[in-house]
């Protein structure tokens, strides 16, 4: 019996898990027809032009509807990013029980999950790098 | 005996706030670096990035009393750092930004200058008529934007310059 508390990697992981969860509830209580969202685009505000990641929130929102083609009209790179937050999601339950079942490969394991996740996170977030780099 | 269970226990629970520590800093170090990197939203990363570089500092120096492992305390202290710094570029970003907004109110009046002489321009060698009908009442209004034939034609009839001449006929 592995005692959570004792492994960090464990207790990081649910907690990533967490935060991923709590996204997919802020995309699924706020609603892309009321346009109620909380969080307002400082760029769009001040030039009337959206940035990059503006529409951000309704994409996901439509996207965690069922909505993907309304989702792509308002983010482009939303399912993108929808899909990075879904595969650190199952990521974290997979390798946790790796980690759990099999013992003996649990620094390999870390490994893998540093440079596949760092991998998949430039992969998803590289349009918003080269914006911030112009802009910068 | 008691003395060296004491000392045991205590030195267990220094090494356990460490990696608490670390732990809590790896998290909103990563929860950071996710922020900082979405334009616009990312200035807002400083904080939790400087939480995280506090905690994992902290940390740190429990753990270098304690000689206990420092691996996540690292982790998160370095992952911290990097996001703060791609947070604080978006201070950049948003002057960037500030000096565009600036611009924009002076570009739209050039653009609508430009719109308003294009317009004038056209409207140069125009006839305007308006006919207005009321009951039995009828308006015409005969607008000749003829500009350069008008101006000939008033330096004959009166010898000095106009711009505009309306003639207001009442049928």
């Amino acid at each position: 019996m592995v005692r959570i508390r004792k492994e960090p990697y464990l207790i990081i992981n649910i907690f990533l898990a967490g935060i991923i969860l709590l996204v997919m509830l802020y995309s699924g209580i706020f609603s892309p027809d009321k346009d109620n969202y909380p969080v307002t685009c400082i760029h769009e505000q001040l030039t009337g032009v959206p940035c990059v990641s503006c529409g951000l929130s309704h994409s996901f929102s439509l996207i965690v509807r069922g909505r993907v083609e309304e989702a792509y009209e308002w983010n482009i790179y939303g399912m993108r990013v929808f899909i990075f937050f879904m595969a650190q999601f199952f990521m974290r339950i997979l390798f946790s029980y790796i980690y759990i079942r099999y013992t003996e490969t649990r620094k390999q394991l870390i490994n893998l999950d540093i440079a596949g996740s760092s991998a998949i996170f430039l992969i998803s977030f590289w349009h918003f790098f080269a914006w911030i780099v112009r802009f910068s | 005996m008691n003395k060296n269970l004491m000392l045991k226990n205590m030195e267990e629970t220094q090494n356990n706030t460490g990696q608490n520590l670390g732990i809590a800093a790896l998290i909103t170090a990563i929860v950071t670096f996710v922020l900082a990197v979405i334009p616009c939203v990312g200035l807002i990363a400083i904080i939790p990035g400087i939480i995280a570089i506090v905690l994992a500092s902290v940390g740190l120096s429990n753990a270098a009393k304690s000689d206990s492992p420092r691996g996540i305390l690292l982790a998160g202290l370095i992952i911290a750092i990097i996001a703060s710094l791609i947070s604080f570029s978006q201070v950049f970003v948003a002057g960037k930004i500030a000096e565009k907004a600036d611009k924009w109110p002076n570009r739209i009046e050039e653009i609508v200058d430009e719109v308003q002489k294009d317009v004038l321009k056209d409207l140069e060698d125009a006839n305007i008529s308006i006919k207005i009908e009321s009951g039995d009442e009828k308006i015409e209004i005969n607008a000749d934007a003829n500009k350069g034939a008008r101006e000939k034609t008033l330096e004959e009839l009166e010898g000095e310059d106009a711009s505009v001449i309306d003639s207001v006929d009442k049928k």
